[in-house]
């Protein structure tokens, strides 16, 4: 198999009247088929088990730690007056917005037919999912009683004789986040099946073949059932486009429609959707570097394909770069004490160095690839991503802390410091995320064979090699 | 059902193995169908429509991918799924919006920042995310339903070498419920086309049993779920004469504290905390009771000796009521704790003006006796040494406490009160403008303006308890000062020389003309304007009388046309 060699063709150039091709190699339908499912059927590698043995350990961790905040009481956390929400909403906040990559890549992409999409749709979706999880722990465990949790599902409740407000932001959050959650499921699954099938007929073990047969439904690949699938693949990325823009916004509804300085603004929505993106993709670009090199995917995940997402993730740190000053500017233009004093000390008051780390990381390292040298040189791209990632992280905590930490009332004024469980809690989630991704690249296929043998047969089909 | 096969399933001899099955069986087995195979997009499409044109219309192919222009090829016909879809979206809307209106509006109304109970922008967000769950449903299940899936037996399953189908192999299917299908017919016409491989689909003949394992491990999961709930649902209808099982033990019980104990929560050990710096306890004020109420005790004591004693007790609670004098309790009366009104009868007395209104402790009281009428004797002259410092504090506390109100230069036209002039509130009375005369030191006392102050008048509420009697001297002060702002005469200026005097004056009476003139001209124009909308009310329908009779003139020369026309 000529496959884990790349041609040497460089794919990031388009040459006039000639599309660049997104599969390289002498591949063929069967190549993509042996390349994806190699993944699942051969024995796991020792990076993969090292690096699931690391996020299990964490992971345990983490379930560890939320015994213990169950057992003692959110004291265990640094949250104290005036910083109630600290790390635990910095972390909910964080990982919504890497969700969001996945969505954006599956739905709106496709709405706008960007056929590059399609080898890193399935892992980019099974990122959200993954990173959704680890959003959704936070606020259940952060609502004090973790054990009543459901008290935010509207149902006739016998104890409590009344219904959740529904013109409160935090409600919006829940149906956002759970509706979130659950079409992404769908249209990860859903994208799944026809790949399930592949797996399900290239099974020798029966277990595997009844487990692999059991998820995919029985698929036949029918004509007359893709007809349907592909239109309702259609509709759930037509619904999923305005959902994942929805999500992010309705997220930073829970602080713009409060009144603490720094956080009562109209450009929240607009802002935290672009942050969310551009931590999404880089997200996605950090997983999936290492993992193209580790299951031997480059001619399915190619140069081209790292090359588009740069210049996403260079759009998408420029608008948040641009939102950082016209927050400023508005604090300035709006002559209101309170918010010129909350950027003042954004900025300049006892978490500089936080403001100034996520200053660094989100504006100036993205810009980095305007240079096309950076784009197409992986480990730089990793390297820049990381950079990302710790900017975003540090921008939620620069949001939510420094606003809390100083607003109306001088006397209640405090410096948040946290706890070793905060980092634990932190730290255990990456494991969490880990460990659901490393058993995803096992036991699914981590790339949409079906669509990327479309895209193939659309390869044959423009440069008229009709021998397939 | 799930057909296992021990090796790969496209090896030779496998496929070998099963045409030789095929072909001794064929005869018992019902034919569902033949398929051909084929190797590339092309030779598909080309294949479909030689088969389309052939006129068979129960056919199907299988692809590994969706390819591009099929549906035609086979003839497809779309699906109905958009519709579906539309109606669970729509659902979805709709159950949003009852489901919300239903729970925050009629079943428990919530008071939201003075919302109306049934506001629609704060129940869209939900409606939107509902919308989309919904119609994500929709499209989700509905597709699978219409594929008619899960389906874990299909007879295309049974041939080995249709596994890859899901790799790079491509299928073209005709059932035999087909009107024109004919086995021999159809193999030949497929076998004419671009396929190395035409096959009899028959019956699958494994098991269409579930496999007994899937069925334990379904039931052990629902019956493990079923547990907790079943538990719960009992506990909800039974007895039990055990106290409740307390999880949280401190939060069920929080560990509050009473006085005098020892507390862990604090450096000093003590759970009892001593008091914000500063704090003034009631009754612990040393001061005499002419700065604390307003009036001259001694005279009052004089003319009204049931009202002073009372008014001392109110500063001092162990005042029995048989000293001598009231001014000799002043002092006692100092370094105690309590307040309490006694809610003693007592005759009304009527000073001048609305006076004595504006002490709390004062009710009207329609027995009383209405013939003892005295002045209360109030302090003429502010007890706190005027001079910068108190004025400042002064005007501090008056813009903190009083501007809301009064208005910051005191006219009585404050931020509340533009406010509730705008929403034309009923019980609303408009705050007194402290520039009219009747409340100028000689009218009305610098005693009775703190004791109002102090106790309210009307609407507004006393601020003792707000304001520190040193402050409240000190608002009285700033008030002075800014009722002499706003009215002073030019005889009161002591310190100018004539050629300032002058000045003012001139200029005075240059603002008293300016005034004037302005008056003049806005009522001026203002009855211009009248005279002006009534010319032109006048104008247009003088204008629309000349219309009206034009437009008959018109008419009439159509009709006349139009006659002569016929005529012709």
């Amino acid at each position: 198999m000529s496959l884990a060699i790349p041609n040497g063709l460089d794919n990031t150039v388009e040459q006039p009247g000639e599309r660049a091709p997104l599969v390289l190699g002498d591949t063929t339908y069967h190549d993509i088929t042996e390349a994806v499912c190699q993944v699942a059927e051969r024995k796991p590698s020792t990076s993969w088990v090292i690096g699931f043995l690391i996020s299990f350990a964490l992971l345990q961790w983490l379930g560890i730690c939320i015994l213990y905040l169950i057992y003692t009481g959110v004291g265990v956390w640094g949250n104290r007056s005036p910083v109630f929400w600290g790390w635990p909403i910095v972390n909910f906040v964080f990982w919504v917005g890497i969700g969001h990559a996945g969505t954006l890549i599956s739905a709106i992409l496709f709405l706008f037919r960007q056929e590059w999409r399609t080898s890193i749709n399935r892992a980019a979706e099974a990122m959200t999912i993954f990173a959704v999880v680890c959003a959704g722990t936070f606020p259940g465990i952060h609502v004090g009683r973790a054990w009543l949790a459901f008290w935010l599902a509207p149902y006739p409740s016998l104890n409590l004789w009344m219904w959740p407000q529904f013109r409160s932001p935090l409600l919006w959050d829940v149906f956002a986040v759970s509706t979130y959650g659950t079409v992404s499921l769908l249209f990860w699954y859903m994208g799944m099946v026809p790949d399930l099938a592949t797996f399900r007929d290239r099974s020798v073990n029966k277990w595997r073949r009844m487990a692999y047969g059991v998820l995919s439904l029985g698929w036949s690949g029918s004509s007359r059932h893709w007809m349907r699938y592909e239109k309702a693949y259609a509709l759930l990325a037509a619904f999923a486009a305005p959902l994942v823009l929805s999500v992010h916004t309705i997220v930073s509804f829970d602080f713009a429609v409060s009144q603490v300085p720094g956080w009562h603004t109209t450009i929240f929505p607009p802002y935290f959707v672009a942050g969310a993106i551009f931590s999404g993709f880089a997200m996605v670009l950090t997983l999936m570097i290492p993992a193209r090199k580790m299951l031997g995917l480059e001619n399915l995940i190619t140069i081209r394909h790292l090359d588009n997402m740069c210049k996403i993730i260079l759009a998408t740190g420029s608008i948040v770069g641009l939102a950082y000053g016209t927050e400023f500017f508005i604090a300035w233009y709006g002559q209101v004490q309170e918010e010129k004093f909350a950027f003042t000390n954004r900025a300049f008051g006892p978490y500089w160095w936080a403001y100034w780390t996520m200053v660094t990381c989100n504006v100036i390292s993205p810009q980095l690839f305007w240079f096309k040298k950076l784009r197409t040189t992986p480990w730089m791209i990793v390297l820049v991503c990381i950079f990302v990632n710790i900017g975003m992280w540090f921008e939620r905590f620069v949001i939510v802390v420094t606003s809390l930490s100083r607003d109306y009332l001088p006397s209640a004024w405090a410096y948040f410091s946290p706890t070793w469980v905060d980092w634990s809690m932190l730290i255990g989630s990456f494991g969490l995320f880990f460990t659901l991704f490393l058993l995803f690249c096992r036991l699914m296929p981590v790339i949409n064979m079906a669509e990327t043998k479309a895209t193939l047969a659309k390869q044959y089909h423009v440069s008229n090699d009709g021998e397939h | 059902m799930f057909r296992v096969r021990s090796d790969q399933e496209t090896t030779d001899v496998g496929q070998t193995f099963y045409n030789c099955e095929l072909m001794s069986e064929n005869n018992e087995k019902k034919v569902h169908g033949v398929v051909a195979e084929y190797t590339s997009v092309d030779t598909l499409l080309s294949a479909c429509r030689r088969v389309r044109d052939a006129g068979y219309e129960k056919t199907d192919a299988f692809t590994p991918f969706p390819v591009h222009g099929i549906d035609k090829a086979l003839g497809i016909k779309p699906t109905v799924l958009p519709w579906i879809v539309l109606g669970a979206g729509l659902t979805g809307t709709a159950t949003a919006l009852v489901m919300q209106i239903w729970m925050n509006s009629i079943d428990y109304p919530y008071i939201i920042s003075g919302k109306p109970f049934l506001s629609l922008p704060a129940f869209m967000p939900v409606a939107f995310e509902l919308t989309v769950l919904f119609a994500s449903f929709g499209a989700f299940f509905g597709m699978w339903a219409l594929n008619g899936l899960p389906k874990f037996s299909n007879p295309v399953f049974t041939d080995p070498r249709f596994d890859r189908v899901t790799d790079d192999r491509f299928f073209l299917y005709i059932d035999s419920k087909d009107d024109q299908f004919d086995r021999g017919g159809v193999e030949k016409l497929l076998g004419d086309t671009d396929t190395d491989y035409v096959q009899t689909v028959v019956d699958d003949d494994s098991s269409d049993k579930v496999p007994k394992p899937f069925f334990m491990m379904w039931g052990l999961v629902v019956g493990l779920s079923v547990i907790p709930l079943l538990v719960v649902l009992k506990m909800r209808v039974s007895h039990s004469s055990q106290p409740r099982f307390h999880v949280f033990y401190d939060m069920d019980f929080s560990p509050a504290k009473d006085a005098q104990q020892y507390s862990t929560l604090f450096r000093d050990g003590r759970a009892m905390r001593p008091d914000v710096p500063g704090t003034v306890a009631r009754g612990e004020e040393q001061a005499d009771l002419n700065y604390m109420t307003g009036i001259d005790m001694e005279a009052l004591t004089a003319i009204d000796r049931p009202r002073a004693e009372r008014l001392v007790r109110r500063f001092n609670p162990y005042f029995q009521g048989e000293t001598e004098s009231a001014a000799e309790n002043e002092t006692e009366g100092a370094g105690k704790t309590s307040t309490e009104i006694e809610p003693e009868k007592k005759p009304v007395t009527v000073g001048d003006g609305d006076s004595d209104k504006s002490e709390a402790d004062e009710v009207p009281d329609a027995t009383a006796e209405p013939s003892v009428v005295e002045p209360t004797p109030w302090l003429d002259s502010n007890p706190l040494v005027l001079n910068e410092k108190v004025l400042a504090d002064g005007r501090k506390n008056f813009g903190i406490y009083c501007s809301v109100c009064h208005g910051m230069n005191g006219s009585g036209n404050g931020l509340v009160n533009v406010r509730a002039q705008k929403i034309i509130s009923p019980d609303w009375i408009q705050p007194s403008s402290l520039h009219q005369e009747t409340l100028y030191a000689n009218k009305y006392p610098d005693g009775k303006l703190f004791s109002t102050i102090s106790n309210g008048i009307r609407k507004m509420p006393g601020y003792a308890g707000q304001i520190k009697t040193r402050d409240r001297w000190a608002i009285v002060a700033y008030v002075r000062a800014l009722q002499l702002s706003q009215n002073a005469s030019i005889e009161q200026f002591k310190n100018l020389d004539d050629s300032e005097r002058a000045k003012i004056l001139k200029e005075q009476i240059e603002a008293k003309k300016a005034l004037k003139d302005k008056a003049d001209a806005a009522a001026k124009a203002a009855k211009e304007k009248a005279q002006a909308d009534e010319k032109a009310v006048l104008e247009e329908a003088d204008a629309q009388e000349a219309d009206a009779r034009e437009a008959d003139v018109q008419e009439a020369d159509v009709q006349e046309a139009d006659t002569a026309k016929a005529s012709t």
